[in-house]
């Protein structure tokens, strides 16, 4: 048999025949491109890359795949930070990039449907003429896809009021790994039937590609105040976001950046006029009537203040907001100038444990002789721990990698999660006992059997193996205490 | 067979587990609602001793229907059934950490007791799904059902954060967590809610809480039948303001106790507007609607505070004492054609009425059917009394619902039956249509609960 980058010719004449040739890559450089997603630690080149332009080439490609039993990844703008897209040894990726029409957009019931492969972004300026905009707000959002964030359930700094990707998706069509093509839920309607809109969201590719997208739509607020607060100590602005809470109050975000992000990010052409010897800084934002947000503005002042905040500035007009937000939302890029190579982390705590767990990170970091910068959703409780390292240096990585495994246990230990918004991917495979129960995860391998019973469709992610090193590495530890 | 059961089961969890008869009565249980046969009740205290049973039943293919206080048996349209699990056993608040807004709760607390408990740090769980307050957490998840605040907050699947469940093959299993963002595996939470227990018993729940605004005020806007107010309601539902819910009823609930609202023989329908926020807000927000709506529709009812909260309170049993209830979907915009064909079940209604309904209630003919929108959802429900069930009129209202269902489901629409006469559900089905994702439904429960003992005259059977 004459074979292709070790794929069968006749798989690459029907993949050919479904999205003609220019879209079906297979020269070995150009495939370099797919070869990691922004996790950037895990790095395989796939055998080809497959870009179909609509539902019905998608449908094709993924049949033609299954009836070769060659594995299939679905990948979207590739800014992933679990390894979520890497390719599987002897698999074709699936591309979503050419999926990216606006297919309606309907103030009338706020609704739109979309092909996966539009950005974040441009779905909120498409509905942004009627007043709407979609709400979930990744940091990536410039470059990431819709079908990507249904994939991963990504979050983003306004989710602590508005919620998570999975509360504004109302229906997917999706090609199922054997080609098939299903509609859940969609028309807004109220599912008769199981919630497999819900379950399908962060299932991380495992499903099968989700091709069209029906989102729910929401009024652009009408106004928003935003408070940028420094504190002397990150345990202060934490002590700062859990006195708002429990004021009452609801900002649509709370975010947190710590010295050695704010150092970074001062240091890069972000430089947002943060104070470099602060300790912390959070940014706050509340959005919505206009009458009354400054009082709520005002009550958060006085709680940062009583926290201990040295100093709170309050955005007076669009272009202030924004210079508020700024130190933020370029702390990732920022912090490519500390170290060759950066672990983006993601972690979940509930709020109150938030002071608790940032000192045991730092203690870790300490002990591996690591630098960690701390950029996190605090209303959430949802962190990223950031590591700054050199992967030329294996035994700098071997350190990075022993921390990040005691990051996780300690967020586990105190009642959260191994990934708040990030997703599991190939990455944090295994730490995925720490979570779940033997019984849990071949529940799991139940449910993904019943969508792709050939494992075929982005097999070897999430779910660890039920044999292999990872079992040796991590013993399930019991259940921990906190969880219902 | 019950006595067999029954000492099989005693055998694993204690003669304690067994709600006597007297019990059941008193704590108004529902079996008139169309069981079938006498089940063997059992409210196990704990997910393991749930996990006996179930183990059990599964051993010896006894079909199980899961319920907290008995009060809804019929939903969903299973006659069969010979264990009914309650959850009642269940009914500890495990963890409330008011500073992370978040709780975990046995399966059979009720939507008051957490509110008691929540009450006194001024924080709620901002859900009223039909059934009332006095509903179980297990059930309100497992159900999926939302009211009125739906519109603002979402349903269950938005508020719950994890549960742990009994599949129906006895096995303990925990999905999400406690905390509010958290994508560990898949997620089985959003799967489990919303399931009508055909995958499994939920046991407890964990979920998220708000702070309770400041202020809290309902506007009622009255007219003569719901589609004159239909315009005002639609604009309402598309305000940018960010209302707590927007619903429109026909007839309006009467007056009855706090909260409730003068008689309005003039304007049987009404616009319900919830406002919640800040003083501030509530009060900006009042004046933008009034200012609006006032000078076409008249002058608003207005609750405040405890008002607002009792008025609303009380629509949580709206669906109470029916025989019939009904959610017709389409999207939000045909809602006007929703209102349509509810004046086609109103003609059948008073075709078949017994004329119960007016003699009892002292409601006239048309108040045989009740109808109630969340207006943002495109979600009609409807609410049928007072017809005579014999065999002719079965036949039609089966013959009439068919082709309404069908009409609606070529409109990507759906009629589903959440209660109602046993012949008539087994006949319509509850569900309506399961589209291509029939195999993946099948699928599903086949994988928690292998021995179809939950899934029988479930949605796929």
């Amino acid at each position: 048999m004459r074979t292709v980058n070790g794929l069968p010719d006749s798989l690459i004449s029907d993949l050919i025949s479904a999205v003609g040739e220019d879209w079906v890559i297979r020269d070995p450089e150009s495939l370099l491109v797919y070869e990691s997603d922004a996790q950037t630690a895990h790095n395989l080149a796939p055998q080809a890359v497959v870009l179909p332009s609509n539902t019905d080439q998608a449908s094709r490609v993924a049949r033609a795949l299954y009836d070769h039993g060659v594995p299939m990844v679905p990948r979207g703008a590739g800014t992933g930070l679990s390894g979520g897209a890497l390719a599987t040894k002897g698999g074709v990726v699936v591309g979503t990039a050419r999926m990216n029409r606006i297919l309606e957009v309907d103030p009338q019931t706020r609704r739109a449907v979309v092909q996966c492969g539009v950005l974040n972004t441009d779905l909120s300026k498409a509905a942004a003429p009627f007043g709407l905009h979609y709400a979930p707000d990744p940091s990536s959002q410039t470059a990431c896809t819709i079908g990507g964030n249904v994939a991963e359930n990504s979050g983003g700094p306004h989710c602590l009021k508005y919620g998570v990707t999975s509360r504004y998706i109302t229906g997917l069509r999706v090609i199922l790994p054997d080609g098939e093509t299903v509609w859940l839920g969609g028309q807004g309607r109220e599912t008769p039937t199981l919630d497999l809109v819900g379950l399908f969201v962060g299932s991380e590719g495992c499903f099968g590609l989700a091709t069209e997208v029906e989102v729910a739509l929401v009024p652009l607020p009408e106004a928003t105040r935003t408070l940028l607060a420094i504190f002397e100590t990150l345990e202060d602005a934490g002590r700062a976001v859990t006195s708002i809470i429990s004021a009452g109050l609801l900002p649509a975000a709370l975010e947190i950046v710590d010295r050695n992000t704010i150092k970074a990010v001062e240091a890069s052409i972000f430089a947002a006029g943060y104070p470099t010897d602060a300790g912390a800084a959070l940014v706050i934002e509340f959005d919505g009537v206009d009458a009354g947000l400054g009082l709520e503005a005002e009550q958060a002042s006085q709680c940062c203040r009583e926290a201990g905040a040295r100093e709170v500035r309050r955005a007076e007009s669009a272009e202030e907001r924004l210079a508020l937000w700024k130190g933020r939302k370029k702390a990732f890029g920022a912090m490519g100038r500390l170290a060759p190579d950066l672990l983006v982390q993601d972690a979940t705590v509930p709020r109150t444990r938030l002071p608790e767990v940032l000192a045991r990170i730092s203690r870790i970091a300490k002990r591996y002789d690591l630098q960690v910068a701390n950029v996190f959703h605090a209303g959430d409780g949802n962190l990223h721990p950031n590591i700054v390292f050199d992967r030329r240096d294996r035994e700098e990585t071997a350190r990075v990698e022993a921390a990040s495994r005691e990051i996780m246990a300690v967020c586990v230990d105190a009642g959260g999660s191994i990934t708040g918004e990030h997703g599991v991917g190939v990455d944090k495979r295994k730490y995925m006992r720490l979570v779940f129960s033997p019984e849990e995860l071949e529940a799991l391998r139940g449910v993904k059997a019943v969508f792709d019973p050939k494992n075929l469709c982005n097999p070897d992610k999430v779910l660890p193996g039920r044999e292999g090193p990872e079992s040796a590495e991590t013993e399930w530890p019991g259940k921990p205490e906190a969880r219902p | 067979m019950s006595r067999r059961i029954r000492e099989a089961l005693e055998g694993l969890v204690g003669s304690g587990a067994f709600p006597s008869d007297g019990e059941l009565k008193a704590g108004g249980w529902d079996f008139a609602g169309g069981l079938r046969s006498g089940p063997v009740v059992v409210a196990p205290s704990t997910p393991d001793q749930v996990a006996l049973v179930m183990g059990k039943a599964s051993e010896e293919g006894w079909s199980v229907l899961p319920a907290g206080f008995g009060r809804w048996l019929a939903g969903g349209g299973r006659p069969d059934v010979q264990i009914v699990v309650s959850t009642r056993g269940m009914r500890k608040v495990l963890e409330y950490e008011p500073a992370d807004l978040t709780f975990t709760v046995g399966a059979g607390v009720s939507l008051a007791s957490l509110r008691e408990v929540t009450s006194l740090h001024r924080q709620w769980l901002p859900l009223d799904p039909p059934g009332g307050l006095e509903g179980s957490l297990g059930a309100a998840t497992a159900l999926g059902g939302a009211g009125a605040l739906r519109h603002s907050f979402g349903g269950p699947r938005d508020h719950v954060l994890g549960l742990t469940m009994v599949s129906g093959d006895g096995r303990v299993l925990r999905w999400g967590g406690k905390v509010v963002k958290n994508v560990a595996g898949f997620d089985l939470t959003r799967l489990m809610v919303g399931s009508w227990g055909t995958l499994g018993i939920v046991t407890s729940v964990s979920g998220r809480l708000f702070p309770l605004p400041e202020a809290d005020t309902t506007l009622v806007f009255g007219g003569r039948r719901a589609a004159a107010l239909l315009p005002a309601a639609r604009a309402m539902a598309l305000s940018p303001l960010p209302l707590g819910a927007v619903e429109l009823m026909e007839p309006l609930e009467r007056a009855e106790g706090e909260g409730g609202l003068p008689n309005r023989e003039s304007t049987p329908a009404g616009l319900v507007l919830r406002l919640l926020g800040s003083g501030a807000q509530v009060t900006e927000m009042e004046g933008r609607i009034c200012s609006d709506l006032a000078g076409e529709y008249g002058d608003p009812d207005r609750f405040r505070g405890g008002d607002s909260l009792a008025f609303h309170d009380g629509l949580t049993s709206w669906e109470d004492g029916a025989e019939l209830v009904m959610r017709l979907c389409l999207l939000p915009s045909e809602l006007g054609s929703l209102l349509e064909e509810a004046e086609g079940i109103e003609r059948l209604a008073k075709s078949s009425g017994s004329g119960r309904g007016a003699g009892e209630a002292g409601l006239d003919d048309r108040r045989l059917v009740r109808m109630s929108a969340h207006v943002g959802a495109g979600l009609l429900r409807v609410a049928v009394s007072g017809v005579t069930w014999d065999a002719r009129n079965l036949a039609s209202w089966v013959g009439e619902l068919r082709s309404l269902r069908g009409r609606l489901e070529a409109r990507g629409g759906t009629l589903t039956v959440s209660y109602g006469p046993p012949v008539l559900v087994g006949e319509l089905g509850a569900w309506g249509r399961v589209g291509g994702e029939k195999r993946i439904v099948a699928g599903l429960e086949a994988q928690f609960d292998p021995m179809g003992v939950l899934a029988r005259g479930g949605r796929t059977s």
